[in-house]
Parts: structure tokens; C-alpha cells; sequence
């Protein structure tokens, strides 16, 4: 049975449409069948991570018209060709669609997709209503701000409520040094307050900034980043492989805050 | 502000509720949040006159509590004033209560004030919340009566409730209803239905009576899930920032109670809120008011929040109850 998450966070801005790009490219690598759906109806931008701007012919508006079969808008990856995209319409609104009609599309998907990815938009109102109505299971997505983790708990009582009970934490834009300092907030204050489990945590990367300019998800990218292995991390977590937390002071550490860490450790 | 004045004060505040932020900036020196009063929603405009007591924030004192658990941190209200019941009329909520064997599941009324009136998706959100927290308030199979007072409910409406109450363990047998077209509806799916006339059907007045059994909920509260109820409220579990639990009883939060709690919301000062860990962003018992300390303290151990003749206290609950004893009562 095919795997449908979708993927939100409530506020906007803190790196869903991005997450779901790069998972979606990761399953892909690994070889699974992965349709992922822009369901930000009116501001899309799903395609625009991805690189497929200029290949979308029809959206999944034109699909529930019966304007056009499925995989006639469905968009597939050159690079990647496990990699499916529905596109949202640009012209219309969050209530162009019904949850019903969003259910139906995404049933359509599962058929012949082993992972159905769904970017929710920002908000908790029509939009979002449609992105989870289908999902079975759900990534929430925060960076360690106040403002962010009060949406996500929000969210993930929006989701308790609609029968969404799978749900794994991503802690997207950490800043493993600002944590140290105690300038901000840890994923285990994160975590204390939103009380699920975690998928992973993404460092804050200027590379990140990039590869979306380009269009090119991070994962995709030859040479490695700490975000762009954080992110294979949390596709191997979601496959169910066991791997550990990666070590975000690695990459920008000296020997003096290795024996402070030590000492903070011991006592 | 300056809030952060390092002795323990008891602040002796009388400005009454304000909506000008200034101005009871200017009467409240040790308050940093300037108009917590005005936000009471259980201030409502009958309270809102001079003569209704104001409760104050913890003051700074508030961080010295885990060290001299034998004098409770002070919050200041005025010694004076006796606070005057609150005339809430809370805005109902989906609500299950137990009855001879039976469960009701009562249903707010469907006034037709746009501001007051739930829509169905709201309903059907708190029934589901009810549901998840609720499970070990029943037994497997209890019939279950639905009191829809004057709501109107299609057949659609009623199977999605039937059938949540199934995937629950529980059995839609009979509809109270005031309502003729939900009679129809009810009679159409097979459940068997009463029809009351408006006036007489089953609604309890809530002001002035018997407290309502307590509810017990296992759940995280979570930012946006506000729980009004005319009794008391256990929480098995955490009550997060944003969370606001509203009972005319006592609350008892087994978790870090985070949000924001109104204990004795019908005007009994009586009432006590209690948590493993009080972090609240604000407690109100009755119409007195506290608010969090800007500086966090150290250490959390379980506490309990009162009225006594100075406003707020917060004492450790191991020390609570000698206390309680020592003082008698506080009125």
C-alpha cells in the first residue's frame, strides 16, 4: 500500500514546500515511485524548487474538470524519472478544490506511486483542509521559533482531529551554535512542547538558498552539505531505517568547543 | 518594564479594567503586561465596573518560590474588594455526560447570533477531540442519547456522528430534538427520536447549580483547543502555550500546564488550579488574575494556585494541604 504524507506546518515560511522537493527527490533515488502534489492552489511553488516550471501543460484543476486524464498534467522529472509533480493552478483559489475532490485525485496517484507527497499549504483554513483530507500520515514541519512551534501544535491537533495519527517532526533551520549560546530554542525544547516523534533535524545552510534559486533540490546536488544529508537521514528514517542524529557541530568545530561540550556532558 | 524589581512585593493594585493600554500601564508599575485585565473574557462588561476587583501579575517575587515554599509567592489584588461572581455565559461546547448507565452527548444550542452559533465543522471537531480524550470514560457498547436541543441536523450529519461514535465503541440509540426536520432525519436513519417543544427539552441552566461532573480528559491540550466546562477539569497530559481550559470547578493538570487556566469561572473563588508543573502563560480563579513571572524559575515541582485575601498564591503542593488546614478557609 502506497505511503500518502502530507506536509505542513501551519506558519509560513519555515521550509515545507522545500522538504517535500527534497524528500521527493530522495525517495525517488532510492528508487521508490513518488508523485508529489502542490496543493498551494493560487501560489504555487512546488514547481519551482523542482525545476519544472516551464514543463507544466495542465494542473490538477484542469484534471478534476475532466479536461484532461491525470498523467496528461502529471509532470515527470528528467533528471529523476520516479519523480512525478501535480501541479496546483496558478489562477484559482484554495476553494477551487474540495477535500472530497482532492481525496479522489490522491486515490487516483496511489494506484501507481509508492509515496504521494503532499505540500500544504500555509494557514489552517480551505487549503490546508484539502491537503490532509487524503493524508494518512504527516510531516510537520517548524524551525525552532515560538511562533512557529505554537502553529505546529495547532496543526497537529487539526490532525489528531482528522484522524491523522502518524505524524514525525522535521526541525528545519537549526543553528546548532545559537542552541550552545542558549539564544535559541533546542529540538528538545521543540519536542518537550509538541510531544511527537522526531524524523530529523536540518541545519540552517546557505546552500539551501541556492539550490531553490536553481531549482535543483539540495539532495540532487554532486557536492554533499551538512542540510542535504540531514535530509537522505530523514528519507532513510521515514523508509524505517534506524540512523542516528547527525552531528551539526561537526562541520564548524574546534577542539576547545569539542572539550567544553565534553565537560558540559560530564556534568 | 520595570518588572524586574528584585524584592518580593506585594502589590497593592486597585485600577480597574482598562482597555487603554497606558493607562493601566501607568496604574500597575510592576505589571509588565499591561493589559492582561482587559483581555479576561470573563471580565465581561457587568465586571468591568470600579468595583470589580483586579487581580495583578505575579510580581517578581514569583522566582523565589521553590526556595521559601513556606511563604507562597504574593500576587497582588486588592485586600478590599470581594470579587463579585462572574455572570459568564460560556460559549457551550459539545459535551458528554454520563447518565444512568447511558451517555448523553449534548450538542450547544444553534443560536442564530453569527458569533455565537458553532458551525458544524466546529461541532464535529470538538465531538472528535471529546473522543480521542475521552476512552477510558466509558464502557464498550454504552448506548449513547444525543441531545441536538435546536440544532439542525441532515441524515448526513447524523450518520457521521453515528458512525464516529462506532469507530469509538459506542452506539447512537435515540435523538432528543427540537427540531422537525432533524426528527425526520433521525426516524429516516432508524434511530428512535423524542421531539420536544423548544422551551421544554432538556437544557440545563448552567449558572447557580450543581457543578456538572468532572471531565476528564487524556490528551495534550494544544495551542487553539480551549475546553470550557461547568465542573471540574482533570488533564491527564500536557496543556500547552495557546491551550485555554475554562471550567466552573477546580483544574487539575497532571502534565506542565502551559496555557492558560480559569479555575471557578462562574465566580467561586473557592476553586484551585493545580498542576505538576505550573508554567502557565496566565491562571485566573474567579475574576482574579495572574500572570507567568518574566523570569522563569529554576526548579518546578507540583503546585497549587488559590485565592487567598492577597490574590493568587501558588504554594508547593506538598505544602499545600497543611496550609489549607492551618488557614481554615480563605474567604
Amino acid at each position: 500500500m502506497s505511503r500518502i504524507i502530507v506536509v505542513t506546518s501551519g506558519k509560513g515560511g519555515v521550509g515545507k514546500t522545500t522538504c517535500t522537493a527534497n524528500l521527493g527527490m530522495a525517495l525517488a533515488q532510492r528508487g521508490r515511485k513518488v508523485a508529489v502534489i502542490d496543493a498551494d492552489f493560487g501560489l504555487r511553488n512546488l514547481d519551482l524548487l523542482l525545476g519544472l516550471e516551464n514543463r507544466i501543460v495542465y494542473t490538477a484543476v484542469e484534471v478534476l474538470a475532466g479536461e484532461c486524464r491525470l498523467d496528461q498534467a502529471l509532470v515527470k522529472d528528467k533528471r529523476q524519472p520516479n519523480l512525478a509533480l501535480l501541479p496546483a493552478a496558478q489562477n484559482r483559489t484554495k476553494e477551487a478544490v474540495t477535500p472530497e475532490q482532492m481525496k479522489k485525485l490522491v486515490a487516483a496517484l496511489a494506484q501507481s506511486y509508492e509515496y504521494v507527497l503532499i505540500d500544504s499549504p500555509a494557514g489552517i483554513e480551505m487549503g490546508f483542509q484539502n491537503a490532509i483530507a487524503p493524508a494518512r500520515e504527516a510531516i510537520i514541519v517548524t524551525t525552532p521559533e515560538i511562533s512557529a512551534v505554537r502553529d505546529a501544535d495547532r496543526v497537529v491537533g487539526l490532525l489528531e482531529a482528522n484522524d491523522v495519527r502518524r505524524m514525525h517532526l522535521v526541525v528545519n533551520r537549526l543553528r546548532p551554535s545559537m542552541v550552545e549560546q542558549d539564544m535559541m530554542m533546542s529540538v528538545k525544547d521543540v519536542q518537550e512542547i509538541l510531544a511527537i516523534p522526531l524524523l530529523g533535524v536540518v541545519p540552517d545552510d546557505e546552500k539551501v538558498i541556492v539550490s531553490t534559486n536553481r531549482g535543483e533540490p539540495l539532495v540532487l546536488s554532486q557536492t554533499s552539505s551538512l542540510a542535504g544529508i540531514a535530509l537522505n537521514n530523514i528519507v532513510r528514517r521515514l523508509e524505517g531505517e534506524k540512523v542516528p542524529l547527525l552531528d551539526l557541530n561537526a562541520s564548524n568545530d574546534d577542539f576547545f568547543a569539542w572539550f567544553k561540550r565534553l565537560f558540559k556532558a560530564r556534568n | 518594564m520595570n518588572s524586574e524589581i528584585p524584592v518580593p512585593t506585594v502589590l497593592s493594585d486597585s485600577s480597574q479594567p482598562s482597555p487603554d493600554p497606558a493607562n493601566n500601564l501607568a496604574n500597575n508599575p510592576a505589571n509588565g503586561l499591561a493589559n492582561d485585565p482587559a483581555n479576561n473574557p470573563a471580565n465581561n462588561p457587568a465586571n468591568g465596573s470600579a468595583q470589580s476587583p483586579l487581580a495583578a501579575a505575579l510580581s517578581a517575587a514569583e522566582a523565589n518560590r521553590p526556595a521559601e515554599a513556606n511563604l507562597p509567592a504574593e500576587v497582588g489584588s486588592p485586600a478590599e474588594a470581594t470579587p463579585s461572581p462572574v455572570d459568564a455565559t460560556p460559549q457551550p461546547q459539545v459535551r458528554f455526560k454520563g447518565e444512568g448507565g447511558r451517555l448523553l452527548l449534548m450538542l450547544p444550542p444553534d443560536t442564530d447570533a453569527e458569533s455565537m452559533g458553532l458551525t458544524w465543522y466546529e461541532i464535529w471537531q470538538q465531538l472528535k477531540q471529546r473522543l480521542n480524550a475521552g476512552d477510558r470514560f466509558w464502557q464498550p457498547n454504552t448506548p449513547v442519547h444525543l441531545i441536538g436541543r435546536d440544532r439542525l441536523l441532515d441524515s448526513r450529519q447524523l450518520q457521521d456522528i453515528a458512525d464516529v461514535l462506532s469507530e469509538n465503541g459506542l452506539q447512537l440509540k435515540r435523538i432528543y430534538t427540537s427540531r422537525r426536520q432533524t426528527a425526520v432525519a433521525a426516524a429516516t436513519a432508524g434511530l428512535s427520536v423524542e421531539q420536544h417543544p423548544p422551551a421544554t427539552h432538556l437544557t440545563p441552566a448552567e449558572a447557580g447549580q450543581a457543578l456538572a461532573e468532572p471531565l476528564y480528559l487524556q490528551m495534550t491540550l494544544r495551542s487553539g483547543i480551549e475546553i470550557r466546562h461547568p465542573g471540574s477539569v482533570i488533564v491527564l497530559g500536557d496543556a500547552n502555550p495557546g491551550s485555554s481550559i475554562i471550567a466552573d470547578g477546580d483544574i487539575i493538570v497532571w502534565g506542565s500546564l502551559r496555557g492558560v487556566a480559569q479555575a471557578g469561572a462562574s465566580g467561586n473563588t473557592r476553586c484551585m488550579i493545580m498542576a505538576l508543573r505550573l508554567e502557565p502563560t496566565q491562571i485566573r480563579i474567579s475574576d482574579f488574575v495572574a500572570r507567568a513571572p518574566e523570569v522563569p524559575p529554576g526548579e518546578y515541582l507540583p503546585e497549587v494556585a488559590y485565592v487567598s485575601p492577597e490574590g493568587i498564591r501558588i504554594t508547593r503542593a506538598s505544602e499545600f494541604s497543611r496550609e489549607w488546614m492551618m488557614a481554615g478557609t480563605f474567604e
